[in-house]
């Protein structure tokens, strides 16, 4: 019975998923209609056609060569995602709870938002020299402002009646953390982890192709050097395909397994 | 008994609340803490129920556990009702099996059905959620709890049958009860004894001991002692519409 139910759970709520799906596929339908507009009116070696491309996609991801590439930027760009979610979210959480360090921390990150990224991998190629690990810093520096300010907002936008509820039952901080406090700040940061799971890939690639560290940025390098545009279409789609497979296929799952409670007070998300 | 307040003063911002105020409260026993809007009964009874720090005074207490009954239910969102209601339990770490068979028990006494366990706060009434707010003081098992205005926002039926069940569980369990409210028949319903704030003293202006036993508390007898707390100059100021600073 229980089986069955939580079975029933899962297809309804892939259904959700599913049907969700469905409305973002019309959208990119449009986007490849007017790609195949501009690839008649330019031609080939500016523009190679959504076919080309794809053909050439699918024959970037039988060479193990780029699988290989790609497994390094993903976990470059996964470790930069890491470093960047996690001590921005600890920094941010601290600086919530405290005014004081609100007040050291606040101009820092603002700094560091303001300085571009590009400006970050040129520092971290001169610091770390061009291997992977720049691509890595440049990451989580570049991203680390986001979960901040989402974790900042979080934590000081919490429920104090709700929190005073909690200690009136003597539950200690740690306990009021989880219950209390994290719930509501996981609201605010899945939106700053999505833009950091992004911008992984992009600044990941950025700084490759800039330290000439391999990885897909160094594909990309090749490519461009022999010409090969369908190889770099083909290319920067397979990243965008990656970007869109870590926040569909990891993050929004997560996020609505986490905020299953949200639903509950939708009209439509009545539970049998 | 249970809990002594002695010679407590607080403020806020350098203007004083309460001065100088002491009371207590017996093993069983439920005391109405009334008194107008703004005199202090929030702050007294969070000062009891160790929420904030009095700036003079101290507080004694002899019991084991206390639990509170806010104004608004305060569950937690993300949590179902089971959860909610053992959530004290969780605090005190009690194993999840008992919590559970305690939250079961507990939704029942306050009359939530069994299927209600399963839900969101978002999917229940407003009188559900206070049901369940009490049934999650209640699990604990305290010796005193605190009321602050719990049955304000339910409508009059509904606030019936709260009172009757909080005067039951009182007396089958024997735990002592401060009951902040502002309706004086529900102080008549409830309580052992009326304590009366007062603003202009900023302390305790009077407290009325009720004899009549809860088993003869009938909407009449209600409205009786109501009538004749309406002519008592003690309690001139809650029924005085317009008092200094107010509109
Ligand atoms: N956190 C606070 N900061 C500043 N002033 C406060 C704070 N809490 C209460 N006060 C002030 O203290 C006074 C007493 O407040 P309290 O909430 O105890 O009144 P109350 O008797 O519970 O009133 P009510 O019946 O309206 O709930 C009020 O004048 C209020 O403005
Ligand atoms: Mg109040």
């Amino acid at each position: 019975m229980r089986i069955l139910g939580g079975l029933g759970d899962v297809a309804a709520w892939l259904g959700r998923y599913l049907w969700s799906g469905w409305a973002g596929l019309a959208g990119l339908c449009c986007v490849l209609a007017a790609w195949q507009v501009g690839h008649e009116v330019y031609g080939s070696f500016i523009l190679p056609s959504p076919l080309e491309t794809l053909a050439a996609l699918v024959a970037l991801m039988q060479e193990p060569a780029f699988l290989a590439a790609a497994r390094e930027t993903a976990w470059r760009a996964f470790a930069g995602f890491g470093l960047a979610v996690g001590l921005g979210t600890l920094a941010g959480a601290v600086a919530g709870y405290s005014f004081a360090a609100m007040r050291l921390m606040r101009p820092v990150v603002t700094f560091i938002l303001g300085v571009p990224p590009i400006a970050w991998i040129v520092l971290a190629l001169i610091w770390f020299g061009p291997t992977g690990g720049s691509a890595v810093v440049t990451v989580a520096v570049a991203s680390l402002p986001v979960s901040f300010a989402g974790a900042l907002e979080g934590v000081a936008t919490r429920d104090r009646a709700l929190d005073a509820m909690a200690r009136s039952f003597g539950a200690g901080w740690w306990l009021r953390f989880r219950t209390v406090t994290l719930p509501h700040l996981v609201s605010y940061l899945f939106p700053a982890w999505t833009t950091t799971a992004g911008s992984a890939w992009k600044v990941t690639v950025m700084a490759e192709l800039l330290a000439n560290a391999g990885g897909i940025g160094g594909e990309l390098a090749i490519a461009r050097s022999l010409f090969d545009i369908p190889r770099v279409m083909a290319i920067v789609v397979a990243v965008v395909l990656f970007a869109l497979a870590t926040e569909y296929g990891l993050i929004q799952p997560v996020r609505d397994r986490l905020e299953a409670w949200r639903k509950a007070g939708q009209p439509w998300g009545v539970r049998p | 008994m249970r809990l002594a307040l002695d010679h407590i003063g607080h403020g806020f911002l350098g203007r004083p609340v309460i001065e100088d105020l002491s009371l207590s409260l017996a093993a069983g026993e439920i005391a109405a803490l009334v008194g107008p809007s703004g005199s202090g009964k929030t702050t007294i009874l969070q000062i009891a129920a160790d929420l904030i720090e009095p700036l003079s005074g101290r507080v004694r207490r002899h019991y084991r556990r206390h639990a509170v009954v806010f104004q608004e239910p305060r569950l937690l969102p993300w949590m179902t009702a089971c959860d909610n209601i053992a959530y004290g339990l969780r605090a005190s770490g009690t194993p999840l099996r008992a919590r559970r068979e305690a939250a079961e028990r507990r939704a029942r006494d306050v009359g939530l059905a069994p299927e209600d366990l399963a839900k969101y706060p978002a999917e229940m009434s407003g009188g559900m959620r206070q049901r369940a707010a009490v049934a999650r003081a209640l699990a604990v098992d305290p010796d005193v709890i605190f009321f602050d205005e719990p049955f304000t926002a339910v409508d009059v039926g509904l606030k019936r049958s709260l009172q009757d069940l909080v005067v039951a569980a009182a007396q089958r369990e024997h735990f002592a009860a401060l009951f902040v409210t502002h309706d004086l028949a529900e102080a008549a319903r409830i309580a052992h004894r009326v304590i009366v704030l007062s603003a202009e003293t900023l302390g305790i202006g009077t407290e009325i001991p009720i004899a009549t036993p809860m088993a003869e508390r009938t909407d009449r007898a209600v409205f009786e002692t109501v009538e004749a707390w309406s002519r008592d100059p003690r309690l001139a100021e809650l029924f005085d519409g317009d008092r200094d600073g107010q509109p």
